[in-house]
């Protein structure tokens, strides 16, 4: 499992489009991805769940991802939220 | 007889339809609380996968509908509606339920998606709080396919119908049947919405925006929608009637017979091959160019990309929009502009007094280089269809063309360094438009590649008149021989350098500026596609040395009335009658 702290440096913040791609690119990870704002942990495959944590640009999260591929799964999404896809 | 009445709205779409009013509302679904027993909640929980299957095949078959029709860049909301429908936490939390409190699909799938319908709607983020609605397009959907309710689908409207509605989601405005849907008027939105864009590109003429339309309104009813002036008018007088038949049988006659000039080439009676290209705001318009025969994209206006969402356009989801355009234009040219709004478009705490003077355009992106920097590169990335040139607004002094320059010549170093292919070749100009740069056109076409004259701006700040402004409005006149004279030396200046000039104001499209325009030598005109077919019809009827004897003569007078007195007696010996000539 590996855990890093981000901030989220995407211009427009975690919203629809960003957010739709984050999510998109999790699926092809074999790993488990979880996303937590403030004590609360939703699933990085649900766009609701990332959605209803409302990420502004600025804001903490804490990104996990535990599995086969979780090296992998975590460069690709840290570039995501850092804004450098 | 009943009272006339004119609802009045924000004009979105040009055209004037009279038809009947069909009421397109998104019926109430009532969802009731059924308990399943066990045994049949395995296959409870199977009704609930059919119908996310259901949804889904109607989600992508509108997808795919909209990407051939409209455009991949306005089927992006639906990647983030078919997302949420096969939201895997949601899906798993509705299972669970089902079996753990054995109650019906249709009634667990309502509350979880309602929990965060109110997650969402409770946040304090505006652009957030928009998605609760896509939340209930994809959930009403999956809920009508629940229940076996048939979709209120709009493909259904009858023929010679006025479609009215409170709005019209996404999904189901690109299900509007052109041949049947003559006209749209819609309580919300504005001229951004996905409806008027969609209008737009579907030629329907469309108002929005028209408060308190749907308690004013009835289904069934007579009305005539003018998506001219932005109006709805319901019981009009007989004498109302009668004008606006006369409007619709004059705009039915004007197309057919312009419509063959469509097709025909860009040539004066003597051989002259003149350039006619389109002004397009979004990336649909591609399909109207086309259609009445641009020879290119003369100005492609990127700003619908920093007005249509929150935030700026990243350098990806400019780059898919250049991109697709140069590619639909192939090989004709595509002029893309860049950024030409206010400072205050971008950042949100910033006002200022005067902005017609002020930040903006040119001015902005040379102050953000970062910002300027991502819609250069992702035009010079698209530029790899050879067919793309840029264009920059507002320039007013040397030392801008010159810092443009520099960070130009840094971005096409960056890609050259990251490997990415793009035209080393490609056109750089510059609009005309403030008159600074009118007046030192012999100085600054040595370092472009072409001018573009802004006669709009160009007009206003020439004559210091606001257009906007009641009071002053009647001074701004195109044909004000200030504005003339100052055109003129701009084709001059650029010719003299071997560059090309082209026009891209109101003045283009103008019978009465046309002849004007090629005797002062212009290469190109380019306009709203819809005026294209009379601009081609005005010019090849005319040859070059009748229009340089016009220009001459036009340039003697001392005020715009006498110019466009002697234009107006010039032309009419030409086409006796023809509209827009008054």
């Amino acid at each position: 499992m590996i855990r890093e702290k981000i901030t989220i440096l995407n211009e427009n913040g975690l919203h629809a489009l960003p957010a739709s791609r984050f999510v998109r690119l999790a699926e092809k990870f074999k790993s488990d991805v979880t996303i937590a704002k403030d004590d609360v942990e939703v699933s990085g495959k649900s766009i609701m769940g990332i959605l209803t944590l409302a990420c502004e640009k600025g804001s903490k999260v804490v990104l996990t991802t535990s599995g086969d591929d979780e090296e992998k799964a975590m460069n690709a999404l840290r570039k995501i939220l850092e804004g450098q896809d | 007889m009943a009272k006339e009445r004119i609802l009045k709205g924000i004009a979105v779409s040009k055209g004037i339809s009279q038809g009947t009013v069909f009421v397109y509302e998104t019926k109430e679904i009532k969802v009731v609380q059924t308990p399943v027993p066990s045994m049949y909640l395995k296959g409870e929980i199977e009704r609930f996968l059919d119908a996310l299957e259901k949804t889904k095949q109607e989600l992508t078959n509108i997808k795919e509908r909209i990407n051939k029709e409209i455009g991949a860049d306005f089927a992006q909301f639906l990647d983030a509606q078919i997302l949420m429908l096969r939201d895997r936490e949601i899906i798993e939390t509705v299972k669970k339920r089902i079996k753990s409190e054995e109650m019906n699909a249709e009634y667990v799938y309502h509350r979880v998606l309602d929990e965060y319908a109110r997650k969402l709607g409770a946040s304090k983020d505006q652009y957030l709080r928009e998605r609760v609605a896509d939340i209930w397009d994809v959930g009403t959907r999956v809920l009508r396919n629940l229940l076996d309710m048939t979709h209120a689908s709009v493909i259904d409207v009858p023929k010679g119908s006025v479609l009215v509605a409170h709005d019209i989601s996404p999904s189901v405005a690109a299900l509007i049947n052109p041949d049947n849907v003559l006209g749209i008027a819609i309580e919300v939105g504005g001229r951004t919405s996905h409806t008027a864009i969609t209008a737009r590109a579907l030629e329907i003429p469309a108002v929005v925006g028209v408060e308190g339309l749907l308690a004013r309104i009835e289904n069934g009813e007579r009305v005539i929608l003018d998506g001219n002036r932005g109006i709805l008018i319901k019981n009009p007088t007989p004498g109302r009637n009668q004008f606006y038949k006369g409007e619709i049988r004059k705009e039915v006659e004007y197309q057919k017979m312009l419509s063959p000039f469509c097709e025909l080439p860009a040539k004066t009676r003597d051989g002259r091959q003149l350039d006619i290209s389109a002004n397009i705001e979004f990336f649909v318009e591609y399909t109207h160019a086309k259609k009445y025969g641009a020879m290119g994209i003369g100005l492609f206006r990127t700003e619908f990309l920093y007005l249509t969402r929150r935030g700026n356009p990243s350098e990806e989801e400019q780059f898919r929009v250049y991109n697709e355009l140069a590619k639909k234009m192939e090989p004709d040219p595509v002029i893309i502009r860049t950024y030409d709004l206010g400072g205050d478009k971008i950042f949100s705490d910033y006002h200022e007094a005067n902005p017609f003077l002020g930040w903006r355009a040119m001015r902005v992106s040379l102050d953000d280089l970062d910002f300027f920097k991502i819609q250069l590169r992702a035009i010079l990335r698209a530029s790899v269809n050879r067919n793309i040139r840029i264009m920059y607004p507002m320039i007013s002094t040397f030392e801008e063309i010159k810092k443009a320059k520099i960070i130009f010549n840094e971005v096409k170093k960056e890609l050259k360094k990251e490997k990415v292919d793009f035209d080393d070749h490609i056109q750089v100009g510059i609009m005309v438009e403030t008159p600074s740069a009118a007046l030192m056109s012999s100085h600054f076409a040595a370092h472009v590649d072409f001018f573009s004259i802004g006669s709009n701006d160009l007009t206003q700040y020439v004559l210091a008149v606001d257009r906007g402004n009641e009071r002053v409005s009647h001074l701004f006149d195109h044909f004000h021989p200030a504005v003339l004279r100052l055109i003129k030396q701009v084709i001059d200046a650029g010719h003299k350098a071997h560059i090309w000039v082209g026009l891209c104001g109101e003045l283009a499209a103008d019978p009465l500026a046309i002849p004007l325009l090629i005797g002062f030598g212009i290469d190109e005109l380019s306009m709203s596609p819809v005026a294209i077919p009379k601009a081609k019809m005005v010019l090849r009827a005319l040859t070059v040395q009748e229009c340089e004897e016009i220009a001459a003569k036009a340039l003697k007078f001392r005020g715009a009335v006498e110019v466009k007195k002697f234009l107006r007696r010039a032309i009419r010996k030409k086409f006796p009658g023809i509209e827009g000539i008054k």
